[in-house]
């Protein structure tokens, strides 16, 4: 067993542990809104969302509790334990409406794209701390970690799961351009990224997808189909106007017009029945603790630590932008779930363990340089 | 004390911090970017267009509403109807625009003839519902109620009809077990991958033909488009997508025949099963008592479902392919089908019954107290004489009669594609040394001879084995559906015979069986000359299987002896002799005797087969009887 030292209890951040207490409770009083009309069976959703915080609180504590530097040796193990579980979602996952994503564990339902987020998060950090850069990485030094992230890419994107296996996308992209990369580097990947659009829209991506664009571009030619998601998430944040309708009191939510509306669309019910002093409130705690999380980057004490958290908050913050933008009506619908907020335990057990490394860094900021 | 370091530590050069810092603070910039965009989407969202939305949620608007499908029919092999679906109307009330709902109310009570205050407990329940969501006030009028609830629909603001298909049972209680019934979907059930695509409060399949087709019988659900209010209160139709009906199932069972089996049964619990001896296809699976559906529509109630459970008859079971009892001399067929088979005895060596056999220590004796005095192959099955069979059977031994058997389909389940079926016993030595880890004892070789003992079987296994008898030895598997066919008429799937093998046997044993079967009906001597037709040659053979050997009842007879501990009466057989078509088997619970109680059924059956089948060939009966062969061959 590893000591305890008791200077980290000074250290604690309270600040960051408050932030996140203030957005699980709107997140669990919204899913209690959004979720006391349905007619379940089994346990009511907010119930079963709160055992999911309980036992993500017990996961943040033990990750909180251990050096965070372990990972430099967990990573690879790590790594293929996520593709196995992808691998094995493909092949006997639960179907649920035509995407085979779910793991059945009898109590839990494991959603094995979402732990693999962070996972990749871990592996590029601890990727890019090892390899020395020098004058910077060349095209060649990249290939690693592209390979690294298109194995994982390539089995949700199968699953299907355009949404995370994009957000996994980003999260190379952001991570890359955060270690120093030369300019040739920049300039073809930037390119190439370009040209590379034109060609995935007519190949890569199916009908479905490609119509869930074109609908985004233009929702009213199809109100009942898939537009009807924007237009309706639209109205519900639109007619929240300044003070919202009330808690509980949300037509669009609670009169079924909106969709998933425990899930990707949970904000809309939010914004409706909060207005835009609840909106902006929720954004502003949620960029705090985004901004918060850089700054426990840039303090961290080694620059594998800094990769980390920098790799936790491009996780966190494109996932709530992405979410957001698509409830606003500024992205397509692409089901990436709003982290705290939407109901739903791997999501959740994912952010909160991110989050953990992130008090865990910020705790050890003055440790081991002595 | 700090902790080990796990890794080497590299505390970060300065100038690699400062361009780290320098990147930390491009990405503060970025986000910080990115957060005004979302908070000046909202502020445009809801506040510069606020009102706008504010109102397109007022008349907002479309709602989905589910609509289910007609169930497939089910029909019988000539395409008459079993069950069909009928419109159920039910009355529902929402509070939506009523001035004086107390009033309108007591109104609809007078129409319904219901009191009051049933109506009101009803509204008073659904409290919790959203207000839009109408309340259902009453199931299932009639007509007349349904007219003039119509007619006076402008007094009667709120009150709506709504139209639910149900299943129509048009020959009510008919094979019941068979088809099953539909009940709302369990949670249970909802987590299960097959039912993926449920909702709660869906009707399903639970039993029977309902529930193994379910996937062909359930259709499509169609989907209506209502434009509500804010209160979700409808407005108008928007779209409408019509639900698409479930498939058609054509049974192989026969309206009529089935019909006659039942009333051939009457109050009597047992089973009919009828097969086409060709084919394997059943043209009548009937268990009596028979349940009654119409109870099961709309979820059953406990006290008539604990009625069921603790019924002496035992309605619950399905007696064709759950019954287990012993065959009882209807058994020997087996025991004479392996003894010429084997070699074991000769058609004309000759045994000789006295009334009963001793062996061991104990008497075995024959049904016919005075006993048969000298028997041949033959009259041994014409008289069912029980010494002839103790005798070869103890010569064949209990592994050989085991053999065939098991080769005629018996001690295993035939395959039938109906859940819960059972597959009777046929015991072995091999078998007693595993389950008792005893020796066989050589008298129990003399029980099973005669199909007491261990042996159990079920109707529909003795049916398909008569079959494989007179069809020259193929063992068809029961089938009960003959095809599914979509709305349109386009059929889907056909079920083809299914030969299961062939049974062990020579064909000359087989013909002498045959023969002896026709004698059991036919001849003077034959234990169930009872169900002897006119013009119709049949074959069968008698069973009486005991159920307790109790020595009260010793000397008691008929009806003296208590219910429950009365012989199951058997019958086993088949027509036309000449050129089998159908076997038929019956089975009495506490009938006594084979030929008496479980004959008579036997005979209703072919009458109304044969009736039908010459009817279609256009009157007058052209099986003119042959001479019965049995006494041609004595």
């Amino acid at each position: 067993m590893l000591r305890f030292d008791r200077r980290l209890l000074l250290n604690i951040d309270w600040v960051l542990i408050g932030a996140v207490l203030v957005v699980a409770l709107i997140g669990l009083a919204n899913i209690y809104s959004s979720t006391h009309l349905y007619k379940e069976t089994g346990a009511p959703l907010y119930l079963k969302e709160l055992t999911y915080y309980l036992f993500g609180a017990a996961v943040l504590l033990l990750i909180v509790s251990i050096d965070y530097r372990v990972l430099l040796t967990l990573n690879y193990p790590l790594y293929v334990v996520m593709i196995l579980l992808l691998l094995f979602a493909l092949a006997f996952g639960r179907n649920v409406s035509g995407a085979q994503r779910w793991i059945n564990l009898g109590f839990f339902r494991l959603q094995p794209s979402e732990p693999a987020k962070l996972i990749l998060v871990i592996t590029l950090a601890s990727y890019y701390y090892r390899k020395e850069t020098g004058k910077g990485f060349t095209l060649l030094d990249l290939a690693v970690p592209a390979l690294l992230t298109g194995l994982p890419f390539i089995l949700i994107a199968k699953q299907p799961d355009l949404g995370t296996g994009l957000l996994l996308g980003f999260i190379f992209i952001s991570m890359t351009l955060f270690v120093k990369l030369r300019w040739a580097t920049l300039a073809t990947l930037l390119f190439g990224g370009l040209s590379v659009i034109p060609i995935a829209w007519k190949f890569f991506l199916k009908p479905y997808q490609r119509q869930r664009v074109e609908t985004f571009l233009n929702p009213e030619n199809d109100p009942l189909g898939t537009g009807y998601h924007i237009i309706q998430s639209k109205i519900a944040v639109g007619s929240g106007l300044i003070f919202g309708k009330g808690y509980m009191k949300g037509t669009q939510g609670q009169l079924d017009f909106l969709p998933e509306r425990h899930t990707d669309f949970a904000f809309s019910v939010w914004a409706e029945e909060w207005g835009f002093m609840g909106s902006a409130l929720l954004v502003i705690c949620y960029f705090f603790m985004i901004l918060w999380g850089l700054n426990i980057a840039i303090s961290a004490r080694d620059k594998f630590g800094v990769l980390l958290a920098f790799g936790v908050v491009s996780l966190i913050f494109w996932q709530a932008f992405i979410n957001l933008a698509m409830v606003m009506g500024l992205l397509p619908v692409v089901g990436v779930p709003l982290p705290l907020i939407s109901y739903g335990g791997s999501s959740l057990l994912t952010n909160l363990a991110g989050l953990g490394l992130l008090m865990n860094i910020r705790m050890r900021r003055y440790m081991g340089s002595s | 004390m700090s902790p080990r370091p796990l890794a080497k530590i590299n505390k970060i050069d300065p100038a690699e911090l400062k361009m780290l810092k320098k990147r930390i603070d491009i990405a503060m910039a970025v986000i910080i970017f990115f957060a005004a965009l979302l908070l000046t989407r909202l502020w445009y969202l809801q506040i510069y267009h606020g009102d706008d939305f504010a109102k397109l949620s007022e008349i907002n608007r479309i709602r989905i509403q589910q609509i289910a499908a007609p169930r497939g029919n089910i029909l019988d092999r000539t395409g008459q109807p079993i069950i069909t679906n009928r419109p159920r109307f039910n009355v529902t009330w929402s509070r939506e625009d009523a001035p004086n709902p107390d009033a309108v109310i007591k109104d609809l009570a007078k129409i319904l003839h219901e009191d009051i205050s049933v109506l009101l407990d009803r509204i008073r329940a659904a409290t919790e519902n959203p207000r839009y969501m109408p309340t259902r006030l009453k199931e299932d009028i009639d007509w007349e109620t349904l007219v003039t609830i119509e007619n006076k629909h402008l007094s009667l603001p709120g009150v709506r009809i709504e139209v639910v298909p149900s299943r129509d049972y048009l020959y009510g209680d008919f094979a019941s077990h068979l088809v099953g019934y539909l009940a709302e979907i369990s949670p249970a059930e909802l987590t299960e991958k097959r039912y993926a695509k449920y909702q709660s409060g869906d009707q399903v399949g639970k039993q029977g033909v309902e529930k193994i087709f379910e996937e062909y019988l359930k259709g499509e659900k169609g989907r209506n488009y209502l434009e509500v209010d804010v209160h979700g209160f409808e407005q108008r139709q928007m779209q409408l997508q019509e639900p698409f009906p479930g498939n058609d199932l054509h049974l192989t069972l026969d309206i009529e025949l089935q019909r006659a089996a039942e009333e051939a049964m009457g109050d009597k619990a047992g089973a009919v099963v009828v097969m086409e001896v060709n084919t394997g296809n059943l043209l009548v699976m009937c268990s009596t008592p028979p349940l009654h559906l119409q109870e099961f529509v709309g979820g059953i109630s406990t006290t008539a479902w604990n009625k069921l459970l603790n019924d002496p008859l035992n309605p619950l079971l399905d007696k064709t392919i759950q019954g287990q009892y012993p065959p009882g001399s209807t058994f020997k067929i087996v025991t004479a089908l392996a003894a010429i088979s084997e070699g074991v005895i000769t058609p004309d060596a000759t045994y000789f019954c006295g009334g009963s056999l001793n062996f061991g220590n104990r008497k075995y004796g024959c049904w016919k107290k005075g006993g048969h005095g000298t028997v041949d192959f033959h009259r041994a099955l014409v008289e069912s004489c029980d010494v002839y069979f103790y005798s070869v059977g103890m010569r064949l031994g209990v592994d050989n009669i085991a053999k065939y058997a098991n080769s005629l389909g018996l001690g295993k389940k035939t395959g039938i594609e109906l859940e819960h079926e059972k597959g009777g016993m046929i015991p072995s030595t091999a078998w007693k040394q595993q389950r008792y880890k005893e020796k066989w004892q050589e008298g129990e070789t003399l029980s099973v001879a005669i199909g007491q003992g261990y042996v159990l079987t079920t109707p529909l296994q003795l049916c398909r084995m008569t079959a494989a008898v007179v069809n020259g030895g193929t063992l068809y598997r029961p089938q009960m559906v003959h095809s599914v066919t979509a709305p349109d008429g386009r059929t889907l799937k056909t079920f083809s015979p299914i030969s299961d093998g062939k049974i062990l046997g020579s064909a000359h044993s087989l013909a002498l069986i045959q023969d002896a079967l026709v004698g059991v009906v036919n001849s003077a001597s034959g234990t169930a000359k009872v169900v002897a037709l006119p013009d119709v040659l049949i074959g069968g053979k008698t069973g009486t299987a005991q159920v307790v050997r109790l020595s009260q009842n010793e000397g008691l007879s008929g009806n003296n002896i208590p219910y429950k501990y009365r012989d199951h009466a058997w019958f086993t057989s088949f027509a036309p002799a000449e050129k089998p078509e159908i076997a038929v088997t019956v089975l009495v619970e506490h009938g006594q005797h084979g030929g008496s109680a479980a004959g008579p059924v036997a005979r209703a059956v072919y009458k109304r087969y044969f009736e039908l089948k010459n009817g279609k060939q256009g009157g007058a009966a052209d099986s003119a009887p042959s001479l019965p062969k049995d006494e041609k061959e004595e």
